[in-house]
């Protein structure tokens, strides 16, 4: 039987944009279709407190014992590499990968040197895409950004949004095609660490800078440096209310952060204690290292450190960090168990970035969330350790952040453990996009639909980032809607316009096919070969090769209309399979 | 010791398809655990600060002179055109929500005045997280309070095939960390979004693609099934009982939504909804007509269709067994602004209505509305808690007395009668999230 030769129609409406939270509060005017209305708000699904994380998902009806992830067999190293180094192979990767070396242990190695000397690879193809897409705002430096997009007056809120939309589309450019891979993964996290709502003006005008400077400029160099750059960065500065910290009228909310999301992390919080001790003197009550420095944090450390930093501001004139003497608390302070002298100024708070940098806890916790990202939800503690020993120990070197990650990259554990984490949507998405080779193009059509996926970039607004566990990303709406995207891309995503072109689609599986892949056996096997860089399990492979083949013999050529009709919603099963999901 | 109920979001695909279309009620599914809570919550939240007393003005006293003196072209007139409607001897109705004025008389809307959220803020996403965590003046929590409910109640049936929908395109801050919650826009909108032809046999190889043992087989499965539910619901095709008509809005369509869920029988617990456009900064409508009268217009008629939507499902009045209760950030500024519209306030109105709700009263501890009566000698105080109102309907209706779970630190609850319902005593132990190697979250610790 051969199925009809079809346009494929779309069942669904076409969607209206979904008004930004701006809107929601805005008196319901109609949504003008600009760009300011796509600051579409979806917050992600965040953290599940359960720690039994089957509970919600087991029934009777089904095995009630399920899988380890250890039961999975991992693939090969290289292929791991690529899908947590990279945002998955674009096609030739894996072949490039394996030529750096003779074994697994060689091209690993090569592969991590080579990914973390990023300014030695070659990245002109991608420099040169986004150069032709006529942004304006890339460029700028710290203070033309605040004066043009923050301060300046009769501006659109579309131009005050500039640099932050021009860094989105920037960001899946890159990630979609350079090949400084390690980079992109790195920026995602930092992202996620250092959290910054980017769509209010004060964040989204000075973006760029954020980006290009505070974050990805640090990112392979020293945590301390990192930490000070964000600090004094508008956008933290503004975002976490620091700029309104006074000594008359404290406000706790970055110094809380600090202390909890982005140094020493919840885990070093000592809980509820005083330091008042039974002699009425100052006594840290948390266990004390050899030399008698708190371990852990209490609130007072939160409450001192807030102090410190009254009086860190932003010049309104240039955009730049400005030290605003009048509000700031003159008194001595003491933060965990560190005496910090009256009169001192903006070094109080640059004590305290110091005390948090330099802690034990801070390369724990620190490398604890690297290796969360890059292995797996709950990685072995020695990997996490051996990060944190490099972390501690290299403190004060430029490229201390560079070697935690070397250490995490070369250990054992990340390139044999699999199964226990999937990609996140923005993963998710990148990996697609790479793995078709598709022929991207930036559109608020694919921006909204990439939004229902949970993870619209810069768009998390509590300081902890986005999730980064299984339970966030794989509860069923946050599944539905992945399955969903790829249904578009695969079947609905054409490239519009009015060349003759603009009824194709953009992700051309047919034309990526070579003519001599013709049985659904062949047809099944290469596109998984392309996709994953593997075979499929057996249970995946099986009902992909019934529905290419849709009762033909399965070693026979296929008519060439049912490979035309069929082809891109079989490579889009693939591309929604368990398999593709692993990271 | 936190333990999470033991509560599957399951369906048999076939057995969910054959209960419904025979009519089942859910606690089919139920195991043999305490009697299984049938109550419904349907939490709207008037995104942007609705101004509540222009939608409950004073139409007597002392009261009705401040509020002309300090409103002089927004107030809600007592007579003419667009009057206010009477609800008693102190307090009128915005003519615009004229739907409400029949539930309040038929005794299932009640009202609660100069209530709201505690904290001394007017930032929207400092009060909206606030008041979802369901922890004021902190904003650490990772779930909201309904999650928080839906976690500690012990009187839920072993399996729901769906225990919460949040109707809309973003999960609201109060059902954060819930992995129970499905969203949706509307069920016709719950689809694979595949081609017509090929879309269902790729859900055909979907279910052979995830028929595996892992969490990730199971949540895919879980998914699939959860779509073929919705389906065979055939939302399409879905008249409202009474011949109800929601307002042709976004927000209609979500309420439908949910009359729609309830009626598919999928034990659904909670609900959750979002209408905007409250942040009336300018032109809020002079005289009790303009914007705001459109807008109460739609949240009215919304509410009123979806109750009687619900009082005639084939014959089956659900109406006893819901719950919906409006609130929003903040209320506005008592003193109209020169753009003819309210900035950001304090206290502000609750709502709410259903079957077993003592309706037809104004509730709460009216302050007053002379400048010294005034919070910050500017907006309108608060004198119930919204927790209360909430805590209320938790114990009463939905028989959950853990405040202490789903309102860290709120200890001063008694009921207002508000809704129908046996007084259980608070439990007020908190209970902490488990686990190394989970956030933690601090409670912000107040100076």
């Amino acid at each position: 039987m051969s199925s009809p030769n079809l346009t494929p129609e779309r069942v669904a409406p076409p969607h209206q944009p979904s008004p930004s939270r701006r809107d929601l509060l805005r008196r319901g005017a109609a949504l003008a279709a600009t760009g300011a209305t796509l600051a579409a708000l979806r917050p992600a699904v965040a953290q599940a407190q359960t720690p039994d994380g089957a509970a919600a998902m087991r029934t009777p009806r089904r095995a009630l014992h399920l899988a380890d992830a250890a039961t999975l067999e991992p693939p090969a190293p290289e292929i791991i590499a690529l899908n947590r180094m990279a945002f998955g192979p674009r096609p030739g990767d894996l072949d490039a990968l394996i030529a750096l070396g003779s074994s697994s242990t060689e091209r690993l190695q090569a592969y991590v040197d080579q990914q973390l000397n990023p300014a030695a690879i070659d990245d002109s193809a991608c420099d040169a895409l986004i150069a032709a897409q006529g942004f304006t705002t890339l460029g700028k430096s710290r203070q033309q950004l605040w004066l043009d997009h923050v301060v300046k007056q009769d501006v659109t809120w579309d131009e005050r949004m500039q640099p932050a939309r021009e860094t989105l589309h920037a960001t899946f450019l890159r990630a979609i095609h350079s090949k400084r891979q390690l980079v992109e993964v790195l920026a995602d996290f930092w992202h996620n660490h250092f959290n910054v709502y980017g769509w209010d003006s004060w964040s989204a005008g000075t973006w760029v800078y954020y980006d290009r400077d505070a974050l990805r400029g640090n990112m392979l160099g020293n945590f301390r440096q990192m930490l000070g750059a964000v600090a004094t960065s508008a956008a933290m500065l503004y975002y976490l209310d620091n700029v309104s910290n006074t000594s008359a009228g404290p406000n706790e909310n970055y110094a809380r952060e600090l202390f909890e999301l982005h140094g020493l992390g919840a885990e070093n919080y000592f809980g509820v204690a005083s330091t008042v001790g039974a002699d009425g003197g100052y006594d840290h009550p948390a266990p004390k290292d050899a030399n008698g420095k708190p371990l852990l944090y209490v609130d007072e450390d939160v409450y001192s450190a807030t102090q410190c930093f009254t009086g860190w501001r932003i010049d309104p004139a240039t955009g730049d960090f400005r030290f605003e003497d009048a509000v700031h608390a003159k008194y001595s302070k003491i933060v965990l168990a560190q005496n910090i002298p009256s009169g001192s100024g903006v070094q109080d708070g640059e004590t305290v970035l110091d005390l948090i940098a330099n802690h034990v806890g801070t390369a724990r916790y620190i490398s604890r969330k690297l290796c969360r990202r890059l292995i797996g939800d709950d990685p072995p503690e020695s990997v996490v350790q051996a990060a944190a020993d490099v972390f501690h120990s290299q403190r004060a070197a430029p490229d201390q952040l560079k070697q935690v990650v070397r250490t995490i990259l070369l250990s054992s554990e990340f390139s044999t453990t699999w199964g226990e984490k999937i990609k996140r949507p923005f993963e998710y998405t990148v990996s697609l996009l790479r793995a078709s080779d598709a022929n991207f193009a930036w559109s608020d059509s694919f921006r909204y639909r990439y939004e229902a996926l949970g993870q619209a970039l810069f768009n998390w607004r509590p300081p902890d980032g986005y999730p980064d566990r299984k339970e966030n990303w794989s509860s069923t709406m946050p599944m539905l809607q992945r399955w969903r995207l790829c249904n578009w891309l695969l079947d609905g995503w054409k490239v519009g316009g009015d060349g003759a072109d603009k009824d194709n689609l953009r992700i051309d599986c047919r034309g990526q096919m070579p003519a001599e892949v013709t049985t659904p056996i062949a047809i099944v096997d290469y596109w998984a070969q392309r996709i994953l860089g593997r075979g499929l399990p057996e249970d995946e492979r099986q009902p992909l090769i019934d529905f290419m083949a849709a009762g033909r013999n399965p070693e026979s050529s296929l008519p060439t209309d049912q490979i035309d009709d069929r082809l891109r919603f079989m490579v889009g099963l693939i591309f929604m399979a368990p398999s593709f999901q692993w990271r | 010791m936190f333990k999470p109920t033991r509560r599957g979001f399951m369906v048999g695909c076939s057995t969910a398809i054959a209960a419904w279309t025979s009519g089942l009620s859910f606690t089919a599914f139920g195991s043999a655990e305490a009697e299984p809570n049938q109550d419904i919550l349907i939490a709207i939240f008037l995104r942007g600060g609705v101004d509540g007393i222009n939608i409950v003005p004073p139409i007597a006293g002392d009261d009705r002179g401040h509020y002309e003196s300090k409103r002089p072209r927004i107030a809600v007139p007592v007579t003419g055109t667009n009057a206010a409607l009477p609800l008693d001897d102190r307090f009128g109705l915005h003519p615009g929500a004229a739907a409400l004025q029949g539930l309040f008389q038929d005794k299932k809307l009640a009202i609660v005045h100069a209530a709201g959220l505690t904290s001394d803020t007017r930032s929207h996403f400092d009060a909206m997280q606030f008041m979802e965590l369901g922890t004021p003046d902190s904003k650490s929590s990772t779930t909201g309070w309904l999650t928080r409910h839906l976690q500690s109640a012990s009187n839920l049936p072993g399996q729901i095939i769906m225990p919460a929908v949040a109707v809309g395109n973003q999960q609201p801050t109060s059902l954060l960390g819930s992995r129970e919650s499905i969203g949706m826009t509307t069920p016709n909108d719950f689809n694979f979004g595949g081609h017509w032809y090929y879309g269902d046999r790729q859900r055909e190889a979907m279910r052979q693609l995830y028929g595996g043992a892992s969490w990730l087989h199971q949540a895919g499965l879980q998914t699939l099934d959860a779509i073929d539910v919705v389906e065979s619901a055939n939302p399409g095709t879905y008249t409202p009982g009474n011949g109800a008509v929601y307002p042709n809005t976004s927000f209609g369509r979500s309420l439908q939504t949910v009359a729609q869920v309830i009626r598919m029988q999928l034990g659904l617990q909670v609900a959750t909804l979002d209408l905007g456009g409250w942040d009336t900064h300018e032109y809020q409508g002079d005289g009790g007509a303009g914007y705001f009268f459109d807008k109460l217009a739609e949240l009215g008629n919304g509410i009123s269709a979806l109750l009687l939507d619900l009082s005639n499902d084939n014959g089956t009045d659900h109406t006893k067994r819901i719950t919906v209760v409006v609130m929003s950030e903040f209320g506005r500024s008592f003193q109209e602004n020169a753009s003819r519209g309210t900035d950001h306030g304090h206290g502000n109105v609750m709502l709410v209505a259903g079957g077993s709700v003592n309706g037809g009263q104004v509730y709460g501890t009216w302050p007053g509305l002379a400048t010294d009566q005034l919070y910050d000698r500017r907006d309108l105080a608060i004198t119930t808690d919204y927790r209360r109102v909430l805590s209320e309907i938790l114990i009463r209706r939905l028989g959950n007395p853990k405040l202490g779970a789903v309102f860290p630190g709120y200890q001063d609850y008694s009921p207002l009668g508000v809704v129908q319902g046996v007084d259980v005593a608070p439990d007020y132990a908190v209970i902490t999230p488990p686990a190394a190697g989970q956030r933690i979250y601090l409670p912000a610790i107040q100076r």
